[in-house]
């Protein structure tokens, strides 16, 4: 009797301790919606991958304090198959079902406009890595009743990223050449994101001294070999693969077969890819990433991440620094939550994370939202010595101050 | 060699014109095959009616609702197609460009006249009709195969012409709109009254092809995809009802579409290209276009089949494959065709596989 006593006595101190521990630790619902199967896959799994590994090292740091609480991430994450009808079926549950504070992504444009006009009503915020989201990203839409008012673009404007981007590839390419290049083709995808993307880079071309012509390939393209051949007769100096780095994973070695060009850049291909893939051309190559390369950074915070982002079993693809869109934005959320003191205020979250700067990972220099919701920093440009594979020589362009003559911002 | 059948001597010995009737007379009569009783068929409406009222009272949650409401307008455009290719055997593989025609019809009276939905849905589904029949104008010299690869080159072609239409048509971003224009106190916003506004719409739907289906327009259109040549020979203006069952299809297209259009509120050209179009033909394959709810049966199953299995887009185009050989191997008539010859095992009556061409099965 004495010990069933005693048996009670500590199963009932055991379950007083848990109640406290669950009252110390509240959780904070956050939503994930990316295409974890279907054709944007490779760029849905990164978002999957950083918004797990900022969880953990959050919830692992010991949580967020906000007030006299403290809250654990309780990540939500929803394959929206690569389906517009089931990212915003994925959104609504997210959001009056579930509940959750903020949602991150997805990974298009057209998906995440169609779920910001669901989560922005309901006050949810949003993260997203959508760099055309700066076309409808203006002062009406972000003002306070603007439905894209909870969202944020995780990614900098176009025209910041084409200028830093056209100033690397010139600055990498030009020592290269016999003469000086002049005339540039750019090689893209035509869709959504490809005429959004590269009509900021034209111009940055432009602004550079090029005279450049714009190619566009239908989506879904494999056989590129036509394309090319005409490209070849335009005799241009350098063939900007823009914007897809599947695509131009497929189109490249076909460009190369066709001797195209005397030089090229990759856009989004990642010099790990590179390497790995056991690339090789006679003529010199760039490449960029978005944001940041995983194969060949610079920055220590990088490597550091990437050693961790891979440790969690995420693939290395073309996509994979892809993450670094995602990731540092957790953190940003969390110190913007402390600051405000409570979690049901998503008004003051928003003007917190608009006067406030955070210094992570995907920049050296403090991030800081502009007024129209998006970040600025800078790109990773590198070169592969010709004939190798692994030779590369990276340098990091800062953006222009001032779009280009011609290119309106966003 | 001559004909010695009793029967054929009958039709043998009567004039022309009542001989083809008569034949005409068998072939509609044998595909009219089996209605199910009065009393089935209106229990079924009245359960499937209350089912689809009571669904936001469920408590299924707002992911099982928004794909409720995908599947419902999915579904409205189907019952076009269903009309085209169930009654009047026209099959067409690029109906989701029609649907684009009346999504993109409203948005751009939105962006550039500021009209709303109720105003511009008018409109929308006209110029959908005008446009269902202009492409059906190669009908009347073209069919069967040919007439497919045409719907499927309109379709590539309308994907181009938006993505590469400038600012008018948004190109490859697409197009905005805002939401559905309030009723007095109906605020659209709310799911289940966005729910209730396309449910309706597909009440509209279901009661106009089951109409369609039982009226002398209906047997016309099923006179004409059974013998096109016997048909026109009793006096049947053939061209005309082709080209009005696709107007008519059309119609219910650009219904789809703009209900598409102001429930995703964003469009683009991707959501009107071949993929979407294949898939509203396995749909209707799936459910059945000659069964009243068979286009309804096809949208819930291609919708919810990924949700309720949880496969992938990969996984979910070798189901809908697999699916689709059972169909045509074991029920020519879709899944629609399977549940009635079920209830007709069940009740003891007798089944035609492909019945119900009276649309009221």
């Amino acid at each position: 009797m004495r010990q069933l006593g005693l048996g009670l006595a500590m199963a009932a101190a055991g379950l007083a301790m848990a109640l406290q521990a669950a009252r110390a630790d509240e959780e904070l619902p956050i939503g994930v919606v990316a295409a974890q199967s279907g054709s944007f896959v490779s760029a849905g799994n990164t978002i999957v991958g950083a918004a797990n590994l900022a969880a953990q090292q959050i919830n692992d740091a010991g949580g967020i304090k906000v007030g006299d609480k403290t809250y654990k991430i309780k990540l939500y994450i929803r394959d929206n198959r690569t389906d517009v009808n089931v990212s915003i079926a994925a959104a609504r549950e997210l959001v009056n079902d579930i509940g959750v504070k903020a949602i991150w992504g997805t990974e298009t444009h057209d998906f995440s406009v169609s779920m910001a006009k669901i989560i922005g009503p309901a006050k949810v915020l949003q993260f997203s890595g959508n760099s055309s989201l700066g076309a409808v990203l203006d002062d009406t839409a972000v003002a306070d009743d603007g439905w894209l008012h909870y969202t944020f673009q995780s990614e900098p404007q176009e025209w910041q990223r084409s200028g830093s981007t056209a100033k690397g590839v010139l600055s990498l390419l030009t020592p290269q050449l016999k003469s000086p290049p002049k005339h540039s083709v750019v090689f893209v995808g035509n869709d959504a994101t490809g005429q959004y993307l590269s009509s900021h880079y034209v111009k940055a071309l432009e602004a550079e001294g090029q005279k450049v012509d714009l190619v566009q390939y239908p989506p879904d393209t494999t056989d590129f070999s036509p394309l090319l051949t005409r490209i070849k007769g335009m005799k241009p100096d350098i063939v900007h693969f823009w914007y897809n780095g599947d695509s131009t994973l497929t189109a490249f070695p076909q460009a190369l077969k066709l001797g195209v060009a005397p030089s090229y850049f990759l856009f989004g291909v990642d010099p790990g890819i590179y390497q790995e893939r056991s690339l090789k051309a006679d003529v010199p190559v760039t490449l960029s990433c978005v944001p940041v390369c995983w194969g060949s950074s610079p920055y220590p915070e990088v490597k550091q991440y990437f050693e961790k982002y891979f440790g969690l079993g995420a693939a290395k693809g073309p996509q994979s620094s892809v993450s670094l869109l995602y990731y540092d934005y957790f953190f940003w959320y969390a110190k913007a939550l402390e600051k405000v003191g409570k979690i049901d205020d998503p008004d003051a979250v928003v003007a917190e994370l608009l006067k406030s700067d955070y210094k992570g990972v995907v920049s050296p220099v403090p991030l800081v939202f502009n007024k129209h919701h998006q970040v600025t920093f800078a790109t990773e440009v590198c070169m592969v010595e010709p004939n190798t594979s692994d030779q590369f020589k990276c340098a990091v362009e800062q953006p222009p101050a001032a779009p280009p003559p011609g290119d309106n911002g966003g | 060699m001559p004909m010695t059948d009793n029967s054929a001597g009958k039709i043998g010995a009567a004039p022309e014109g009542a001989r083809a009737r008569d034949r005409l007379a068998l072939l509609t009569a044998d595909n009219a095959a089996v209605p199910l009783p009065a009393s089935v068929q209106a229990i079924t409406a009245i359960l499937l009616a209350a089912l689809l009222i009571a669904l936001p009272w469920l408590g299924l949650g707002y992911r099982f609702l928004s794909i409720a409401i995908t599947t419902l307008y999915t579904a409205i455009g189907l019952y076009g197609l269903g009309l085209q290719f169930g009654q009047a055997g026209i099959m067409s593989v690029g109906h989701a460009a029609l649907m684009g025609v009346g999504a993109y019809a409203s948005a751009i009276l939105s962006v550039q006249l500021d009209l709303g939905f109720w105003t511009s849905l008018p409109f929308a589904m006209a110029l959908s009709a005008i446009v269902g029949g202009v492409i059906g104008l190669p009908t009347l010299r073209v069919g069967g195969q040919h007439y497919i690869i045409i719907t499927f080159c309109f379709c590539a072609l309308f994907v181009i012409v938006l993505t590469n239409g400038g600012t008018f048509t948004g190109s490859a971003t697409g197009l905005d709109v805002g939401s559905v224009t309030p009723l007095p106190g109906i605020n659209f916003d709310k799911l289940s009254n966005n729910y209730y506004l396309v449910l309706a719409a597909l009440f509209l739907a279901l009661a106009a092809t089951h109409l369609i289906g039982i009226s002398r327009y209906g047997r016309t259109l099923r006179a004409i995809r059974e013998n096109e040549q016997l048909a026109r020979s009793v006096g049947i203006n053939v061209d005309l009802h082709k080209l009005g069952v696709l107007m008519v299809s059309g119609l219910f297209a650009g219904l789809a579409g703009v209900l598409q259009l102001y429930y995703l509120r964003h469009i683009s050209p991707t959501l009107f290209g071949a993929f979407p179009s294949l898939y509203l033909a396995l749909m209707v394959m799936l459910g059945g276009a000659r069964y009243l709810y068979g286009p309804l049966i096809g949208a819930v199953i291609v919708n919810f089949l990924p949700e309720v299995l949880n496969l992938d887009p990969v996984d979910s185009r070798i189901a809908y494959g697999v699916c689709l050989l059972l169909v045509i191997l074991l029920l020519p008539g879709g899944v629609g065709a399977g549940i009635k010859n079920i209830y007709c095992a069940i009740a003891g009556g007798s089944v035609t596989q492909g019945g119900g061409a009276n649309g009221r099965a």
